[in-house]
């Protein structure tokens, strides 16, 4: 059942990816921002609960609502004062080049006191649900992916629900899709901008917690978690939450099956190679054109 | 001039309240200003048309009026002073803008877009779903019914506006600020339009229509306000009758132009 095995891998990785480009694509719709800063968030989260268990002493429950509550104070507080200058003023600053910037500087500032404050070795947050792996037939489920399946579901599913059925969700929708008509029936746009950074930051930090025991991190592992997301997330033209959670699981299952079938070594290459070839196959129908434009 | 009889409704009789006072309205985009100092009222159960040509600042004074864009000078709202660039404070007391090129979610549901009129006045979606300003916003428009869950974007651009004007009503406006509804409609599309907001008026809601072409705004409207160049000549009292434009028909002539 190397197929099976494969599958349940790729699906695995492949949810950590579709989290991390739904929650790109998600603040790009209602801010215009590409977050480049949602990888950091995920290291801060592995990272912080790595410190404050291991080294502080701390329980493990403690460290970890205390490494969410500074990420979700944290980023309340980017963007109260950095995006409420940038975007809220007289003349708000606009444009995907020029806004990437502040998401870009924000990683490197977390990178940097990250590698202050944890240092530059590998490390992870523990395990949360330790055992040996669980088996079904000849299928093998790791107890860690099965944590972060979970965590993709219920998070995902919330937010699903929050945005199908509440007028909230619709409003935030609406904030996404037309700011003029959203603050036409009195929809507060910057509420939402904050509502969603605050908390993709935090999503993202619950992921890395719990990805961590498989990958573990460095203090520069954001850079790359924040490249996979966005990837992904650009298959939906940035816009479109949905098709980067499609793209994102897709991706990971491809991955699988490379590693699995073709090569470990030059999976990475097929597969980026693949995904490039699709760009210039289907430019319009993935969304890319969107993307430039708009 | 023609006095005309203001037989149709509240309008002109004195114990009507005023509905919306504007003093001293300025708006500017950056150093170009739009609206020069309009100073108008309409009262309880008016339809106002604000006439003019293209250009001088006739949706900018209800973008101002709105909150939408900052303003210089007062609004009332039925006698409370407006907040500047407060939307949801004009909205909760009752003025709700149909604006200029309607503004719709093009990929949420015809539905939902009606639906978000009410996010003025509640947060619960099962509220709005029971509401009675939800109710009548889509009885008001049989046509759209079969397009409840197709996506607005992909609607015509007559449902499109009535969308817009559904949204509008799902905020359960006293008084219903309607941007151009008629700009690039087909004639009888636009006649539809109208005839909608005949009975949105007749139902008791004040209306104020901003409108390039005088003569169809003044089917409707028992009174007008005049813009030109930024500046808003309050016509007070009863409807100028067509006759009294340079082209009754539609466009005005070019603003140079003589």
């Amino acid at each position: 059942m190397k197929f099976g095995n494969l599958i349940i891998a790729g699906i695995t990785t492949g949810s950590i990816y579709a989290m991390f480009a739904v929650c790109v694509a998600v603040w790009y719709r209602v801010s215009n921002i590409l977050n480049l800063a949602v990888g950091d968030f995920a290291m801060v989260g592995a990272l912080g609960v790595d410190n404050l268990y291991r080294v502080k002493g701390l329980p493990l429950p403690a460290a970890i609502i205390t490494t969410l509550a500074v990420v979700a104070v944290f980023a309340y507080l980017y963007d109260q004062v950095v995006l409420r200058i940038a975007q809220d003023g007289r003349r708000p600053i606009e444009g995907i080049v020029v806004t990437f910037f502040f998401t870009f500087a924000l990683s490197f500032f977390i990178d940097g006191v990250a590698k202050v404050l944890f240092g530059t070795d590998v490390h992870a947050a523990p395990t949360l649900w330790s055992g040996p792996s669980l088996t079904l037939g000849s299928l093998n489920f790791e107890r860690s992916g099965l944590l972060v399946l979970a965590c993709a579901l219920i998070i995902g599913g919330a937010f699903w629900l929050y945005i199908k059925f509440t007028l909230g969700g619709k409003a935030l929708e609406a904030s996404g899709e037309n700011s003029v008509g959203a603050r036409i029936v009195g929809i507060d746009t910057r509420q939402y901008r904050r509502l969603i950074f605050v908390g993709t930051a935090v999503i993202a930090a619950v992921f890395g917690i719990v990805e961590s025991p498989i990958t573990g991190f460095t203090y520069l592992s954001g850079a790359t978690i924040s490249l996979t997301g966005f990837i992904a997330a650009a298959y939906g033209g940035f816009r479109k939450p949905g098709r980067a959670l499609v793209a994102g699981l897709s991706i990971g299952v491809l991955e699988a099956l490379l590693g699995g079938y073709v090569s470990a070594e030059y999976g990475d290459t097929v597969l980026y190679a693949i995904l490039a070839a699709a760009i210039l196959a289907w430019p319009r129908a993935l969304g890319f054109e969107s993307a430039v434009s708009g | 001039m023609t006095q005309l009889p203001s037989a149709d409704g509240p309008a002109g009789s004195p114990a009507a309240s005023v509905a919306l006072a504007v003093t001293g309205l300025s708006v500017a985009y950056g150093n170009v200003v739009a609206v020069h100092d309009a100073t108008f009222t309409v009262t309880e159960g008016d339809a106002c048309a604000i006439t003019g040509p293209n250009g001088n600042g006739k949706s900018s004074i209800l973008m101002g009026v709105t909150g939408m864009l900052r303003r210089r000078g007062q609004v009332a709202i039925f006698g409370a002073p407006a907040k500047n660039g407060d939307v949801k404070w004009a909205a909760r007391h009752g003025l709700t803008l149909v604006p200029e090129r309607r503004q719709l979610y093009p990929d949420l549901t015809t539905e939902d877009n009606i639906i978000l009129g009410c996010y003025t006045w509640t947060r619960s979606i099962g509220k709005a779903r029971r509401s009675d300003a939800y109710g009548r916003a889509i009885e008001l428009f049989p046509e759209l019914k079969p397009h409840l869950k197709q996506v607005a974007g992909t609607l015509s651009g007559g449902q499109q506006q009535m969308v817009a004007i559904a949204r509008g009503l799902a905020a359960n406006p006293k008084i219903l600020a309607v941007d151009e509804p008629c700009l690039g409609l087909a004639e009888a599309v636009a006649k539809r339009v109208y005839d909608v907001l005949a009975q949105i008026h007749a139902a008791g809601t004040t209306l104020i229509v901003v409108e390039e072409a005088p003569r169809r705004a003044l089917t409707l409207c028992n009174r007008r306000v005049e813009v030109r160049n930024g500046i808003a000549v309050d016509s007070r009292g009863d409807a100028v009758p067509p006759g009294d434009t340079p082209d009754p028909d539609g466009p005005y002539p070019p603003r140079n132009a003589a």
